[in-house]
């Protein structure tokens, strides 16, 4: 591999007025997804109706934190946005406990490369972005 | 059995030149291929009276300049010169590349138009203006705020979570794939439109290719190139006024199930999707998986044509690695895939070249690559878990 590339800084999310709640708990050290009032389905990313039943009352709630790796990728590819010169860095599918096929994205550090597997238990934590912006992380427990 | 099979047949194909160094704009390469196909069909353009295209970008964010990343109705319209005949067109956003065709084929059934042409541009996206000049963090919106801030946009990355789910779930290794690119690389050798016609691949040069997302190598992904392919498509009885043999149309179908994540299309869904599409495909064109003499495959991503051959039925859920393997897939095997070399090798014409072949293959025009006397071929599209459509041509009508 060549050496540095010009890089660009690592995306951060534009909350808006229905993923706000979302981002304020993230910030907070909480990991909260919407749930239907309804059905008691989660919505993940959120939704202004729920996508299991139409209906149109969702509050944002407290989950466990806890999953599993539901899948993983190492990736190589330097054309990453804001990920240049991460390249290579795990990327995780993690299935949230509350829910079967509950998705969330996350990165595991490059170190955990040779642990990383399907199935493996996994806890939220959270990576400070900076400018007041927290992401949700996962670490395998 | 639909009433429309054997109704209506491709007749033209056009090629523009395939190239990762293209000397000209997107939409001159288009207005190539379409005039190739229009000569190809024995037409004059002034014939042309129904347009369709699937115009969408290679990737979000690729841009959408008319005729420099997108090809759309309007350029066509505009610059191909058969603008003062046309009375029907259509651009599909939904399904995959078998789309346009079965809406020509629709529009042709009603009468809306006598003689459709239908064509996918693409083109190889310089990501423009980027941010690395501006002060700040780019902001992610939409769904993307939960997946760009992770570095995971990309679609390699998906497949990539899909593929190692799959081998997790089967026992798969990537032997399975690299007999795929092979048999891929084989047969772009013999065609001459390929953009790696005289590029040999060995089992090597597969196993030693740099990864791009662990488990898909550089050789699991299409090859990003500029270009366009085109069609003609009319009714069975124009058809047989015209200089080439037609390739009739038996039955088409489309990708209908639902799927179950928001944020991310996932292995679990390729049967269900693929399968409610070859469901269609099979019983629309009264012939089933077993009367196929070859199968053209989407191939985007290597993995997607293991996915189709289990989901269309050629073997059953979790065989695909097996029935690739020890030279079935080849020209001379029990069921020859991808026989023009795919997207892989011959180059991301997102599935046109899947049908073109098809058409190649009942109207003995497949040149090295003729399979003696092969009287149904399907060609499907898209990855089976998001998307697709998909048709069966036949020799007969």
């Amino acid at each position: 591999m060549s050496g540095e590339v010009e890089t660009t800084r690592k995306p951060v999310p534009a909350a808006d007025e229905l993923t706000r709640p979302f981002w304020d708990a993230a910030r907070a050290g909480r990991l909260v997804i919407q749930r239907c009032s309804a059905c008691g389905y989660y919505n993940h990313p959120p939704r202004n109706f729920c996508d299991a039943c139409l209906a149109r009352e969702l509050a944002f709630t407290p989950v466990s934190g806890r999953g599993a790796v539901f899948s993983f990728t190492v990736m190589h590819q330097r054309d990453v946005a804001g990920f240049e010169n991460d390249a290579p860095f795990i990327n995780i599918v993690v299935e949230i406990a509350e829910q079967p096929m509950l998705m969330m994205v996350a990165n595991l550090p490059i170190g955990e490369r040779e642990r990383v597997r399907i199935g493996a238990p996994v806890e939220v934590c959270f990576e400070d972005r900076g400018d007041g912006v927290a992401i949700p992380q996962f670490r395998i427990i | 059995m639909w009433h429309g099979r054997g109704k209506t047949a491709i007749v033209g194909i056009g090629y523009s030149e395939i190239t990762r160094k293209p000397e000209k704009p997107l939409g001159l390469l288009a207005l190539d291929a379409c005039r190739a196909a229009i000569e190809d069909a024995g037409l004059d353009a002034r014939r042309i009276d129904g347009l369709a295209t699937y115009p969408e970008s290679p990737f979000a964010g690729a841009g959408n300049r008319d005729g420099e990343d997108v090809v759309s109705v309007s350029f066509v319209l505009n610059h191909l010169g058969a603008a003062a005949d046309v009375r029907w067109y259509a651009q599909i956003e939904t399904g995959m590349i078998a789309s346009p065709v079965i809406e020509a084929v629709n529009a042709l059934l009603v009468g809306a138009c006598d003689y459709a042409l239908v064509w996918r541009a693409l083109h190889r996206p310089i990501l423009r203006g980027g941010s690395a000049a501006s002060k700040g963090a780019p902001r992610a919106s939409g769904d993307a705020q939960f997946i760009a801030p992770y570095g995971a946009a990309s679609i390699v990355q998906t497949h990539a979570f899909a593929w190692r789910r799959y081998m997790h779930r089967y026992g798969a290794t990537r032997e399975a794939l690299a007999a795929l690119a092979l048999n891929s690389r084989r047969n772009a050798n013999l065609n001459p439109r390929a953009f790696f016609h005289f590029t040999p691949m060995s089992r090597e040069d597969y196993f030693n290719a740099r990864m791009i997302a662990e488990p898909l190598c550089l050789f699991d992904c299409d090859v990003p190139v500029d270009g366009c392919v085109a069609l003609i498509v009319t009714t069975a009885d124009r058809a047989r006024d015209l200089r080439n043999q037609p390739a009739y149309i038996a039955g088409y179908g489309q990708n209908t199930a639902r799927r179950r994540t928001l944020l991310y299309y996932t292995l679990d869904d390729y049967m269900a999707c693929g399968g409610s599409l070859a469901q269609k495909l099979w019983s629309s064109a009264g012939l089933g998986p077993e009367e196929m003499d070859a199968a053209q495959l989407y191939d985007g991503f290597n993995p997607s044509t293991l996915y189709w051959l289990e989901a269309a039925g050629f073997c059953g859920e979790g065989e695909g690695a097996d029935f690739v393997a020890g030279g079935r897939i080849a020209l001379d095997g029990e069921l020859p895939i991808n026989t023009f070399g795919g997207s892989l090798s011959e180059g991301r014409m997102h599935g046109m070249g899947h049908i073109a072949e098809a058409v190649r293959q009942v109207t003995d025009r497949a040149e090295r690559r003729q399979i003696a006397g092969a009287s149904a071929v399907c060609a499907i599209d898209g990855s089976p878990m998001l998307r697709g459509s998909g048709i069966v041509v036949t020799r007969d009508p």
